[in-house]
């Protein structure tokens, strides 16, 4: 993985040069964002539901331990093979083993962040082990060798247009194809031989059960379905924050995280797997890969609550006109630029910066992570350990001894607001204040607060004063 | 012991351990909760399945549950069925291989439960008789339930039904399989059954 701080803004730069994906891409989020909004208004209990869900989680994450035994032990009990993976490459190298067990070599998967995360596509590929994603989104994202865009819809960055040529090239079909339908119909028809083929079905998992050892997939094609059943061996991998307690529990969760996503009442599949299936041999992989690390962190702990639903990335404006590859990794959006860090600090420096701290991603969590208080945090941590550029830490060095000395910032002020009205406008626009790139200045004000009170209120006797005020 | 020596497990658990937040006396455990409407009558039932793309199909008078689903799909061919009510073209316990059940145009079970807040059916290896993909490869699924087998949301699911924890596959499906993958356009019937159908009985 390289080590290079991905460039945000310049890859949003791009992306936004195509105004039908720009705009596609804004409205179709937004719409996400209001079809939960409508789930929400029905729903008179829907800030309690969020409260349980929170407490749940904390609770759960603070007990980890004893959670995860008792999960470990009832799974082993219902004939589950239950793993332990470190971090990615151990979870490869497990998913390897288990493969060569038996003597397989085909993967038929359905959509799973944590198998991205872990580079496992990448990591078997070369060992002739082949890897088919079959749900469509992520399929898509596969073919043209991308991450995933979004959590819940990992191609949503693309059109019509594009995936048509796209599935011209690997399923030879009409190029020129832009009805979504047949697009669809497409990979359906070649997705079944593959699926009917394969040997080894590959799930994550949104919810692991103490209480019975089960776990849950929430999808909506019907692909995760068919990769678990299909063949006689089904290997889930689930991060070890996943845990809810009992099974009552989900609940809670299952009530929210399709409203929260897609504002649809539920995914149209809630699966709970338990035990193998008659004569198939089922395997659970929990991993850790820093979870255990970020835990431990006082400000960032809570955000293992997160249930991946990817609701703050539909409603946070700096996302949808930016575009999930421009965040360079595999969780994007405001929930992404609070997690990324924890993998790799430097690389992911620039993303607690792509956020306007509007506060939206936290107010829509159904979880409440307050995710724009992170992102706050996160600038502090980076900055005190030097992972963010040059520029941007002399003029915040510069601000920070301007804001601290009254007088100094009061004539800088007053210096700004003749410049705003006297200086042209390509000398306030130009590539020194990408600022004002896409924006317009403020308009400057006739007259500061701190000048006002001067005249107004400093040194008047209070009758005079109280007089002003009435 | 150094990470080397230690298992996997042991090494993640003692990082566990070993972190001082969150606290746990600082986070007790939730009671469950029971929240939002419970009402679990056949009407709010069938608005749910629409909202999620399934459908209803009413018997006509004297109608018998075959004919009503030769009546729905009159191009049928190869009609699969789990239930007792169905004789069809052939049964779920015949399918030999999923070669078969890629073939099979309808295909018959009976849910044992639903619930009206999703307009969900729960299946599970019991009503599949073993067979778990073989129902998401057919084209069509037809559903008998109950509406004495319904439960009001999905909190009442979770604590009423013992299915959860005795079944070792369980499905809850509301409506057919979906996609909005492509340019947010949605699809009824992506990869699994292109239309699901409820008939009360």
């Amino acid at each position: 993985m390289s080590n290079k701080p991905v460039p945000h803004a310049k890859l949003a730069a791009e992306f936004l040069k195509d105004e039908p994906h720009r705009h596609f891409h804004d409205e179709r989020l937004w719409d996400m964002r209001q079809k939960r909004d409508e789930q929400m208004h029905i729903m008179p209990e829907w800030q309690e539901l969020r409260e349980q869900a929170s407490r749940l989680k904390e609770h759960t994450l603070a007990h980890l331990p004893q959670y995860l035994e008792q999960f470990e032990e009832n799974a082993r009990r219902n004939g589950i093979h239950v793993h332990w993976a470190r971090d990615g490459a151990e979870h490869n190298r497990i998913v390897e083993q288990i493969l060569k067990d038996h003597g397989h070599s085909s993967i038929i998967k359905s959509k799973s962040m944590i198998t991205d995360e872990c580079e496992m596509r990448e990591y078997l590929e070369p060992k002739g082990i082949s890897v088919t994603e079959t749900d469509l989104g992520e399929r898509i994202q596969q073919l043209d060798n991308e991450l995933p865009s979004h959590v819940v819809v990992p191609a949503v960055q693309k059109l019509t247009t594009d995936v048509a040529k796209t599935f011209a090239k690997y399923y030879h079909t009409d190029p020129d194809i832009d009805d979504p339908h047949a697009l669809a119909e497409a990979q359906r028809n070649a997705a079944r031989p593959v699926l009917l083929s394969g040997d080894t079905g590959m799930t994550g998992g949104n919810f692991l059960v103490a209480e019975t050892g089960s776990f849950v997939v929430c999808t909506n094609e019907g692909n995760a379905d068919l990769s678990a059943n299909l063949p006689n061996l089904h290997i889930a991998t689930l991060g070890i924050e996943r845990l809810v307690p009992r099974m009552a529990d989900l609940g809670v969760f299952i009530r929210l995280l399709s409203r929260s996503a897609l504002g649809s009442p539920i995914t149209q599949y809630t699966t709970h797997f338990r035990k193998p299936k008659k004569g198939g041999e089922m395997h659970v992989i929990l991993v850790d890969n820093g979870r255990s690390e970020r835990l431990g962190m006082d400000d960032f702990w809570t955000s293992l609550k997160c249930i991946r639903c990817g609701a703050c990335m539909n409603t946070c404006p700096v996302y949808r006109r930016s575009g999930g590859q421009s965040y360079g990794s595999v969780y994007s959006g405001p929930i992404g630029a609070i997690i990324d860090p924890t993998f790799n600090a430097k690389k992911f420096s620039t993303l607690p910066f792509a956020s306007t701290m509007n506060g939206s991603c936290t107010n829509v969590c159904p979880v409440k992570i307050d995710i724009h208080e992170q992102l706050y945090k996160w600038r502090r941590v980076l900055a005190e350990r030097h992972e963010i550029p040059f520029v941007k830490r002399e003029i915040m060095k510069m601000a920070g001894r301007l804001l601290a000395q009254p007088a100094m910032y009061r004539l800088a002020i007053s210096g700004t607001e003749v410049a705003l009205k006297t200086m042209p406008r390509f000398a306030l626009y130009n590539y020194l204040n990408p600022w004002g790139k896409h924006r317009e200045l403020p308009h400057p004000v006739k007259e500061t607060f701190h000048s006002w009170y001067k005249k107004n209120r400093l040194n008047k006797p209070k009758a005079q004063r109280e007089e002003t005020q009435a | 012991m150094s990470d080397e020596t230690m298992s996997a497990r042991d090494v993640i658990m003692q990082r566990l351990k070993a972190k001082k937040s969150p606290q746990e006396g600082a986070h007790p455990l939730p009671p469950v909760v029971t929240l939002g409407d419970q009402d679990a009558s056949p009407e709010r039932f069938e608005a749910s399945l629409a909202l999620m793309g399934g459908k209803m199909l009413p018997l006509q008078d004297g109608e018998g549950i075959e004919q009503a689903i030769k009546r729905a799909f009159p191009e049928l061919r190869n009609l699969c069925t789990a239930v007792p009510e169905v004789e069809g073209t052939l049964r779920i316990e015949d399918l030999e291989t999923h070669e078969q059940a890629d073939k099979v145009d309808v295909m018959v079970v009976r849910a044992a439960f639903g619930v009206a807040e999703t307009g969900g059916v729960f299946l599970s290896e019991v009503e599949l008789k073993d067979h778990l993909a073989d129902v998401h490869l057919a084209q069509h699924l037809i559903v008998l339930l109950s509406k004495n087998e319904l439960v009001g949301n999905m909190h009442n699911a979770y604590q009423e039904r013992s299915e959860f924890r005795t079944a070792g596959y369980g499905v809850l499906m509301s409506g057919p399989s979906a996609t909005a993958d492509i340019q947010g356009v949605l699809i009824r019937g992506a990869q699994g059954v292109r239309s699901l159908s409820v008939i009360w009985a």
